[in-house]
């Protein structure tokens, strides 16, 4: 389980804010900590920090204080994908792109791009016309992100498939689609893409988030979730992907399994 | 195996006219994936896809039958312990065409001997290879119609000569040999041999792609039954050529890799082409010829194989019968413990140390250990007390002690009353039976 730690975001108050007076020091502050909760990489995103003419700016100063501090590799998150290429450029482990919908214009900018900087993709399953209420759509959609990894050259390992996991408390009957989504999307192709969710968004303006998010984590991974973008440090969430893992049969157990997951 | 819907879409003119009724050509290969249709509903779609795609649904690899029940291919899987190796590697011995009547005899006589009977387990040598080295055809068909009625074990024919095979194999036909070598050379009238005699072929090359080459210029003849020889003799080169063979022929269905591989050791010293056929049987090859045909050379390699084509989901089990340590007599001591193979083994390992000849019976549990077997009802005071009396122990010793593992201590009164003898309770681990047994 890939865990991808959601805290560099311009929509939190202190990121927002060091990125607007070119602060570093929450950044650090930040990789760090995630780091230590057990994410495998960190995902950066500006927010509407900035303005859209300079976030390839931004985001190239992002990438380098962050890596002054950690080696974790990035997973760029932007709608603006001249920021993202400005980012990948510096990027001294290969990155993740985050993200790309199956809108052909945008396929056509985002894959060759992932393949020329040996970044891994997220592709998400929705187009112009947002997002798929069942699951049969959101498998369409992703089949489209398939066959364009296979058309661009992109490996199928290297495309994490986000079937796009909605808010509980307003799209409820979203929750059950999007896992049989992610069961239908593992038989796609062989090998099978990989998968991602951006799992704090289930449990957005309900009481007991983390409750929810862990437990939908552990639903989410049965049927064959490969990574999530999440709070990396709450303990009880990572501590569920840890005990999934060793539930799935893809780490091999040990007494201090929790701890082994932490520090790999 | 289903096919994906990348590997259907692939296979699709891509020309998204909907005359299947369905939009586009990437979603009927999603419907086709998911079983909702039928490819007949394409009226675009090309001979050429429609064998891909029949093709890409049959096993990775082909399994081929030939001689008394050899049995190569058919395998799933790269690690045993992902599923199970199926089909043991045919191990085969090589006999020269250029040794005398009364060697050739002597030496099938051998390879007729090789039999074993270890720990419970029956091992035979599979066959034997008749090698075409005096260049003479007719002496070679000889030679293998002396071999053919000398065993009765599955026989590989091989020559370099279209010829000498056309003399050899027709009067061993019904016997179904393995036959070869067809190379880029030769393989027209090779092949065309075997699929005449209906025999399974060795197609041999030098490397992969050669090979590659080859296999489909052997197709184009009409004929499928074939065994692959990537031309290698050096150890090294040959376990990559054999991992690249397995992998790409399961990992990417990589058609022309879908058959069997036959592997030959190149070492001259026979405790280097053991090691060497070793490596062999551990990485995928489906048969072997070796020279060596000495008894104690071969039992290592037949142990091997045993071994690595174990179910690994299945638990070794150790024969339910009433098992000797050391030199006994009446009285020694007698245990009870469960024919899993990891527990009988802990006991009999321990009871040996303990330097006091002993009677271990090891009670039928299906392989289970003794915890699993008592909390599955497998490990009743009734099932071992009718195991006791079956196993003859009575008769063995002149006391009435019997020990049984700590941890099912509970049985011990049922035990006794069933059977009139005194129940011991030993230690809960088998550690612990050397210091037991000195207190007896």
């Amino acid at each position: 389980m890939i865990i991808i730690g959601e805290r560099i975001n311009g929509m939190f108050k202190d990121i927002g804010e060091a990125l607007r007076n070119k602060d570093p020091k929450p950044f650090q502050h930040w990789a760090l900590k995630q780091q230590e909760g057990g994410a495998h990489y960190l995902d950066v995103n500006s927010g509407p920090a900035v303005p859209t003419e300079e976030r390839p700016e931004a985001y190239k100063w992002m990438v380098n204080v962050i890596q002054e501090v950690s080696d974790l590799p990035l997973c760029l998150d932007s709608t603006n994908y001249d920021a993202i290429e400005e980012g990948l450029k510096l990027c001294k482990r290969p990155a993740m792109i985050n993200s790309c919908p199956a809108e052909r214009a945008k396929i056509e900018r985002v894959f060759p791009m992932a393949v020329q900087y040996n970044a891994s993709l997220i592709g998400l399953t929705m187009d112009k016309k947002g997002i798929p209420k069942d699951a049969e759509n959101r498998v369409a959609f992703a089949m489209e992100l398939v066959a364009a990894a296979d058309e661009f050259g992109l490996p199928m390992e290297e495309l994490y498939i986000d079937p796009l996991i909605l808010p509980v408390n307003v799209a409820q009957e979203h929750a059950p689609e999007v896992l049989e989504s992610l069961r239908q999307i593992k038989t796609l192709a062989n090998p099978a893409p990989r998968t991602v969710l951006g799992l704090s968004n289930v449990s957005q303006k309900s009481p007991d988030r983390h409750l929810i998010n862990r437990t939908y984590l552990a639903m989410a991974m049965a049927v064959g979730l490969d990574a999530a973008i999440v709070d990396a440090n709450d303990d009880a969430l990572v501590d569920a992907a840890a005990t999934a893992q060793i539930l799935l049969n893809k780490s091999i157990y040990a007494d201090s399994y929790l701890k082994v997951f932490r520090t790999r | 195996m289903g096919l994906t819907g990348l590997e259907i879409y692939k296979q699709l003119p891509k020309k998204n006219c909907g005359e299947c009724g369905t939009p586009t050509c990437l979603a009927f290969a999603m419907a086709l994936a998911a079983g909702k249709g039928s490819l007949d509903a394409c009226p675009h779609v090309t001979d050429a896809a429609r064998e891909a795609l029949d093709s890409a649904s049959a096993p990775p690899i082909k399994a081929i039958k030939f001689g008394s029940g050899s049995i190569l291919g058919d395998e799933t899987v790269l690690f045993r312990h992902d599923k199970t190796f199926y089909h043991p590697t045919t191990i085969l011995i090589q006999v020269s065409d250029t040794m005398s009547d009364d060697e050739i005899a002597a030496k099938v006589a051998e390879i007729n001997d090789l039999e074993y009977d270890r720990v419970g387990l029956h091992y035979s040598l599979d066959g034997v290879a008749v090698v075409n080295e005096s260049g003479d055809a007719a002496r070679f068909a000889a030679v293998v119609a002396a071999v053919a009625k000398a065993t009765e074990k599955s026989m590989v024919i091989l020559s370099n000569s279209a010829e000498a095979l056309k003399a050899a194999v027709p009067q061993v036909a019904e016997r179904k040999p393995l036959i070869g070598s067809a190379t880029a050379d030769n393989y027209e009238a090779i092949v065309n041999l075997a699929k005449e005699q209906a025999v399974p072929v060795i197609l041999k090359a030098d490397g992969l792609d050669a090979l590659n080459d080859l296999v489909e210029k052997a197709q184009a003849l009409g004929y499928k039954e074939f065994v692959l020889d990537p031309g290698s003799r050096t150890p090294s080169q040959s376990l990559a050529n054999f991992t690249h063979l397995r992998r790409l022929a399961i990992k990417k269905k990589f058609r022309p890799f879908g058959y069997p591989v036959i592997a030959f050791t190149s070492k001259s010293e026979p405790l280097d082409e053991i090691l060497e056929a070793s490596v062999y049987v551990t990485k995928y090859a489906s048969a072997i010829v070796i020279k060596t045909s000495i008894k104690a050379h071969l039992l290592p390699l037949l142990t091997l194989r045993q071994n690595i084509y174990t179910d690994p989901q299945k638990p070794i089990q150790v024969e339910p019968t009433l098992h000797v340590v050391g030199d006994v007599n009446e009285d020694s001591p007698f245990y009870i413990t469960t024919n899993f193979s990891l527990t009988y083994y802990s006991v009999e390992g321990e009871v040996e140390a303990s330097k006091i000849p002993s009677y271990i019976l090891p009670i039928d549990t299906d392989g289970t250990s003794v915890l699993t077997a008592y909390a599955a009802g497998k490990y009743e005071p009734d099932k071992i007390a009718a195991a006791m009396e079956a196993s003859g122990i009575a008769d063995k010793v002149k006391h009435r002690n019997v020990i049984i593992p700590g941890y099912v201590a509970v049985i011990s009164g049922k035990l006794q009353e069933l059977t009139g003898w005194k129940v011991i309770v030993g230690p809960r681990e088998s550690s612990g039976i050397v210091s037991f047994a000195r207190t007896l």
